[in-house]
């Protein structure tokens, strides 16, 4: 509804095709933040209709909303003329609402076929009638013809091939409407090529598609039409022989920029951390410096390898090539410990599984870091103890009960800032912050931002992955874009426009998806 | 517009000791019933054997706490007190000074945490295998020594210690005393304790925080190992002689100490008063069923459903506090 352009297409009724599912004013708010604003779509039977926006544009809230994994907060669904609830995953399930998701979501240690059936087992007399599901399920890989075989361990299968599968058994259990979530994120292209079989096929028999993808490439190849959201808020909807590329790519980026981004100017002083080289699992051949005083940005998709080489620089992962240097001197950083002697701390993508102790104090989670420093001897100094913790929760303004509350007691927003927290009284001099801003609304966005400007000012360095392209262009000096575990361009501040850094993460125009093995 | 985040949750702050009052006032609710109930239970002599019988399960659960903090299990602690109640015995019969077959005793432990610190971080074997497969073979291995056989303990002065007491409080209790404060202040008020917390609830947080997480495990099953062949000179001291049969099924009783003291199976959740609490309270329960003349079968079943019920209280309380 921002849009000036939406007005050429008053949203759905298009053409013939009878609406299968309608949103109106669909809307999802947590505590704190505004997911999805209210949308008013209509997807027609049989038709693939893709879906692009940035990460956090809000894809995945609404896949949670018609799969009946989170509920709504207010909106109407209508799922053929009637209004549905869609408030458990079985209703959507029994309704032919189904996902395929980015991540498997199968049982890596039950056979092929087992997970085919899986609830819907074939039984006989109370016992499973496990060659018939076999040989049913092979019936079913091979007419799809995907060339799996059905009685294997499924965890045995590549990532790419277990992916066919979880499509292929959606297909089983009389979907009607069955949604793809990035799904070719790790095929190859010729695993990618069934897949798009398979979907031109689901297609044909009636089943509605909604597919959500970042390569662009593949949405011109499937779709009809494409819808773009951007920050929670549906932006429009195109026939997709009516758009292009740089339609699509302007309606996912085009904002103004926010006031929320904060950038002083600080001098570059002498280079902090120098990789050369370095190569490991998931980034190969990578080449960087990160100087005092400057904002270091890798950009690209996630899993472009940008997580891995930071890690691997603070030592959670071993290198396999490449040198780093530390204030001019190589060095051999062996652990996390080795990397936290030297002056590094990490702000870990993930707050849940990497970043925090969730069911243990806000306090200790400060803490943890500094215990060794805070210790008189034996014996943690309790005065001390408080002081820093109180410190960073007043300084940082963290929304808590108090330090003794717990970590889960808190929202993102706070979690993440002590995730931050917990480094700055540890005396680092070069600060890794992995996707510091997702799931954390505007507000404590820009208090995130501010505090990179109190560290810069120390002289520290600091190294932003993003996957949110207005993020690390607005605050990285320099912008280095990721693709596929390669560092594919670098750009200053302000020296290449969006639609650019864009195209050069996304891929280039004759690149196929999946490729490299 | 920033987070209007959740409601604020009430302090935490006192959760444990708070926690720890109601598990002493269920003990002391006991004690009173019992005094009442029967006539032989508020006897020094009683009162003394009490303490006797719950403090080397407490000091068990001490240790057998600080493994389940970290989300491990330790199964072998009954098996390391039979195993060291026969070293005890064997060292001491050799003609060794009493401190020394301790002290070698002791080592003993130790070593057989760091096995299992071994086992866990090197070779990925879960906590639940690697300690019950020293749970079987420690039997084994003491049984081989013996000849399943039991060793008398030739040394009246070593015996005479588990028997005896100081200004009135039986010298078995001291020792839970003495394992109790250093374990305490370990636990609560030094960095390794707050690093087994952290381990239990998030090792990779801790690890990325430069928490070293392999030895934080290693010193678990340590101390774990140290608190059992402990207990096992205690044993030793207290029966006079080795037998590698003895504490059968002193594990479950640890664990189960450990648990209605308030410690999470899942890690991160746990104290040290709590599990001597836990302890005391099924030694009252058993001592309690004895003077009642509830048939020893019976004392089981009791025991089993009380375990029940304290924990499933325990969980409603910690849901209900959020």
């Amino acid at each position: 509804m921002t849009s000036a352009t939406l007005h050429q297409h008053p949203a759905p009724e298009l053409e013939p095709g009878k609406v299968i599912l309608e949103l109106r004013g669909l809307e999802k708010k947590y505590p704190g933040t505004h997911a999805l604003k209210p949308v008013n779509l209509a997807f027609k039977a049989g038709e693939i209709h893709a879906i692009v926006g940035e990460n956090g544009a809000g894809k995945s809230t609404l896949i949670k909303l018609l799969t009946g994994v989170m509920p709504r907060t207010s909106g109407d669904v209508i799922w053929e003329g009637e209004p549905v609830a869609l408030a458990t995953p079985h209703e959507a399930m029994a309704l032919g609402i189904n996902a395929v998701h980015q991540e498997v979501v199968l049982c890596r240690h039950l056979s092929v076929a087992a997970n085919m059936f899986l609830g819907e087992e074939n039984v006989r007399y109370g016992l499973l009638q496990q060659r018939a599901m076999v040989r049913d399920a092979q019936k079913i890989i091979n007419d799809l013809g995907f060339n799996l075989p059905a009685h294997v361990m499924l965890g045995d299968l590549t990532i790419g091939q277990q992916q066919l599968i979880a499509a292929a058994r959606a297909t089983v259990r009389g979907t009607k409407f069955l949604i793809f979530d990035e799904p070719t994120a790790y095929l190859t292209r010729k695993e990618a090529d069934q897949l798009f079989a398979l979907i031109r096929r689901l297609k044909a028999e009636g089943v509605t598609i909604i597919y959500i993808s970042h390569r662009m490439e593949e949405v011109f190849e499937l779709a009809d039409r494409v819808s773009v959201l951007r920050d929670g808020t549906y932006v429009g909807t195109r026939n997709i022989k009516e758009t292009d590329e740089a339609e699509l790519v302007r309606l996912m980026i085009n904002r103004s920029i926010e006031q929320i981004y904060h950038k002083d100017e600080f001098p570059i002083g002498r280079t902090i951390l120098e990789a050369r080289q370095l190569s490991g699992k998931g980034f190969e051949n990578i080449s960087m410096t990160v100087h005092e005083g400057e904002i270091v940005g890798l950009y690209g998709l996630i899993g472009a390898g940008r997580s891995e080489f930071v890690t691997t620089l603070y030592g959670r992962h071993a290198k396999s090539s490449g040198t780093v240097l530390w204030d001019g001197k190589e060095v051999h950083i062996r652990s996390e410990h080795d990397a936290i002697k030297l002056g590094m701390a990490l702000a870990p993508e993930s707050r849940r599984d990497q970043g925090l102790c969730l069911n243990l104090p806000v306090g200790l989670n400060l803490n943890l870091p500094v215990y060794k420093r805070i210790s008189k001897g034996l014996l943690i100094s309790g005065s001390e103890e408080t002081k820093h913790a109180e410190q960073q929760i007043s300084g940082l303004r963290i929304k808590t009960a108090g330090r003794h509350a717990l970590a889960s007691s808190l929202s993102g927003g706070n979690q993440q800032k002590i995730v931050i927290g917990k480094w700055l009284n540890h005396g680092a001099r070069l600060f890794i912050f992995d996707e510091p801003t997702v799931g954390v609304d505007v507000g404590t966005k820009a208090e995130i931002y501010r505090l990179f400007s109190t560290l810069l000012s120390q002289g520290a360095g600091i190294i932003l992955i993003s996957s949110y392209l207005p993020e690390v262009y607005e605050l990285a000096d320099t912008l280095h874009v990721f693709r596929r575990g390669k560092l594919v361009a670098t750009h200053g501040f302000h020296t290449a426009s969006h639609e650019d850094i864009l195209t050069q993460a996304l891929a280039e125009k004759q690149e196929k998806p999946g490729g490299q093995p | 517009m920033s987070t209007e985040a959740i409601p604020a949750e009430k302090p935490k702050r006192n959760y444990n000791a708070l926690f720890g009052l109601t598990l002493l006032a269920l003990l002391v609710l006991l004690w009173v019933l019992l005094s009442f109930s029967t006539s032989s239970f508020a006897t020094a002599n009683n009162i003394s054997n009490l303490l006797r019988q719950g403090s080397m399960i407490a000091i068990l659960a001490v240790g057998q706490t600080f493994v389940i903090i970290t989300g491990g299990i330790d199964l072998s602690v009954g098996a390391v007190v039979g195993f060291a109640t026969v070293t005890t015995a064997m060292l001491i019969n050799s003609g060794l000074p009493v401190f020394v077959a301790i002290l070698i005793t002791l080592l003993i432990g130790v070593a057989i945490g760091l096995f299992h610190g071994f086992g866990i971080v090197k070779m990925g074997l879960p906590p639940f295998i690697i300690t019950l497969a020293t749970l079987t073979s420690l039997r084994g291995i003491g049984l081989l020594m013996t000849n399943g056989n039991s060793i008398s303990i030739n040394n009246d002065a070593f015996q005479e210690f588990s028997r005896g007491s100081f200004i009135g409080v039986p010298n078995l209790f001291w020792m839970v005393i003495l394992v109790g404060v250093p374990a305490y202040i370990f636990l609560h008020h030094t960095r390794w304790g707050r690093y087994l917390f952290s381990v239990g609830s998030n090792a990779e947080a801790a690890r990325l925080s430069g928490v070293n997480v392999q030895r934080t495990i290693y010193m678990a099953y340590t101390l774990s190992g140290l608190c059992a062949a402990f207990v096992g000179v205690l044993l030793a001291s207290r029966i006079g002689i080795g037998n590698p049969t003895q504490a059968e099924g002193w594990e479950l009783q640890a664990i189960a100490s450990s648990v209605i003291g308030g410690t999470s199976l899942f890690g991160a959740i746990g104290s040290v008063h709590g599990p001597l609490l836990g302890a005391f309270i099924l030694a009252t329960i058993n001592n309690g069923a004895n003077l009642l003349n509830v048939n020893a079968f019976w004392q089981r079943v009791i025991t089993g459903a009380l375990i029940i019920v304290i924990v499933y209280f325990d969980g409603l309380r910690r849901r209900g506090t959020k």
